[in-house]
């Protein structure tokens, strides 16, 4: 136990020494992000005043605290998985790969802890620093409090099956980037779809709710901003299916990240030499 | 003894040899790679059609379609240029190979460049892919011109601008990788893909018209709406791009350079 314990501290330990290493790019992030929130609430609906070559650049705080909600996921996703990504095909492409295999820890459990704290601490100073600076410019209207940390809580469980899920096709095909990025862009474009900004067609919301950050997002809508419980059963940001995609996210993760590592272990592409 | 004389290649033909060389490599892994390109051309068309829903308010608004397809084509070239270039590198420094094409006696600009046509040709057909298929789907209403390759080449040149900066940052900046999905965020956001740069705030679309492709696909655009090159040079995007696309090349040629120099001397070829 005490051996286990050991190892899981230093990978945590290493994924954050990895997250330091990287704080230039995050302060190099945290403007963007902050022009992205508020440029992007005027666009959405505005297809017609487009069209007709003008847009009006109202700054609406209900809108852009939407907007922030949906953008939480978004980061944790982005640190979790895009990073993860990085780290495990930098361990591939050195041959430090199979290293893994010496710990006593299982291997998913030593690719996913690494990067858990080290993403939950980098979300949190960009959430926290972004709402700081989009406040200055509208006022932004949550109603705080702990009930929101269920739909958190299953948020990470989700995140960490998708980064399983991501960290398994890097096993197996390595150089997975193109992908990883535009997976990443459809997670934050039905995690907007969540909540009630634009009116979407049926079928529209029935593949947003396959995605992993939409109903866990819809959860956050109602109890930071819709003024309900997280307890109510059904619905995209009902508890049941909140708690179903984390579950199946991680199982499908678990599944994908053992099945990648089975296949390159059977075939001697671990590592790329 | 008999002594075999081997015929040694002339320098041109050499340094012919070594550039296509590096471009065959990158085409050959590309080709490798085919499932995974195939696969993010279909997510790229799919998420460009989600993002029209969003702006269109649920539904497709066509002239809006118009306006920001020809930068779907900016995003994708500039965004694998990017991504493909860093990846890139970095598996060679990773695997250690970076140290042994620097063996090689032909200078770094034929290495460059070899990659580069392999990182046009790698970004050019999904590009090109997509325009095409939401061209002929929804049919803009485009008046389709020779002068329209103008700024389409510069747009392209661009965007290998673009990709060999981030190429020679990533001899510089640990994990510049996971930095790159959020310039390419820029590209996408800033450059066109969402709204034209025009509609933005005063502020805002100055700050846009440095962001790599953005002054490309105005002036694309300009010329599509059946304007020409000549109200291309006029509203300034066609000279401004021209600087950009000179401005970009030099800062990537110049970064490349000083950052292979720099690991050459620290010993970054390779993983530390």
């Amino acid at each position: 136990m005490t051996s286990f314990l050991t190892a899981l501290g230093n990978e945590i330990r290493k994924g954050l020494l990895f997250a330091w290493s990287e704080r230039l790019q995050i302060v190099m992030e945290l403007p963007f992000f902050t022009l992205f929130i508020l440029l992007l609430g005027p666009m959405l609906g505005a297809g017609h005043q487009i069209a007709a070559g003008h847009l009006t650049w109202t700054l609406s705080s209900r809108r852009i605290s939407l907007l922030l909600l949906a953008f939480l996921p978004a980061n944790f996703f982005y640190f979790q998985a895009v990073k993860l990504f990085w780290r495990l095909l930098g361990e591939v492409q050195a041959g430090t790969i199979e290293q893994v295999y010496l710990s006593p820890l299982p291997s998913w459990l030593v690719a996913a802890a690494g990067r858990l704290i080290a993403a939950i601490i980098e979300t949190l100073i960009l959430i926290a620093v972004s709402y700081g600076l989009v406040s200055a410019f509208v006022t932004l209207h949550f109603h705080w409090t702990a009930a929101a940390l269920l739909p958190i809580a299953l948020l990470v469980i989700t995140g960490v099956g998708y980064s399983l899920i991501i960290a398994g096709m890097t096993l197996l095909w390595k150089r997975i980037q193109l992908l990883q990025e535009t997976f990443l862009m459809l997670v934050m474009i039905f995690a907007v779809s969540a909540l009630p900004l634009i009116t979407v067609p049926g079928w529209f919301a029935g593949l947003g709710r396959i995605f992993p950050a939409t109903s866990a997002v819809a959860s956050l809508y109602g109890v930071m901003l819709g003024h309900r419980g997280v307890t109510a059963l059904w619905g995209t940001g009902g508890l049941v299916w909140v708690i179903i995609t984390a579950a199946a996210y991680l199982t499908i993760g678990l599944g994908a990240f053992r099945l990648g590592e089975r296949i390159t272990r059977t075939r001697g592409t671990l590592g790329a030499y | 003894m008999t002594a075999i004389t081997i015929p040694r290649p002339g320098a041109s033909e050499f340094a012919l040899r070594a550039f296509a060389n590096e471009a065959g490599k990158g085409l050959r892994l590309m080709w490798r790679r085919r499932a995974i390109t195939i696969t993010a051309v279909l997510l790229n068309g799919f998420m460009y059609l989600m993002i029209q829903f969003f702006i269109g308010g649920g539904h497709l608004v066509l002239p809006v379609l118009a306006l920001t397809l020809p930068a779907l084509f900016a995003y994708v070239s500039a965004a694998t240029a990017a991504l493909q270039g860093s990846g890139g590198i970095t598996e060679e420094v990773n695997g250690g190979t970076l140290e042994q094409s620097h063996l090689s006696p032909a200078r770094p600009v034929l290495l460059i460049a070899g990659r580069l046509a392999a990182l046009a040709v790698e970004g050019l057909v999904p590009a090109a892919v997509l325009a095409l298929a939401f061209g002929l789907g929804y049919r803009p209403h485009w008046v389709i011109r020779p002068d329209a390759l103008v700024p389409l080449a510069l747009i392209v040149a661009d965007a290998l601008g673009y990709g060999l900066l981030m190429t020679a940052l990533t001899l510089r900046v640990a994990s510049i990788g996971a930095v790159v999905h959020v310039f390419n965020m820029a590209v996408m956001f800033f450059g066109g893909m969402f709204i034209p740069i025009t509609l933005f705030p005063h502020g805002v679309e100055i700050v846009a018209r440095f962001v790599p492709t953005a002054l490309g696909v105005e002036a694309l655009n300009t010329t599509l709406a059946g304007r020409g090159l000549s109200a291309a040079w006029s509203d300034g995007s066609l000279p401004w791009l021209l600087v950009h696309v000179a401005g970009l090349a030099a800062l990537a040629w110049g970064t490349y350079l000083y950052t292979l120099r720099r690991a050459r001397r620290e010993g970054g070829l390779s993983p530390r």
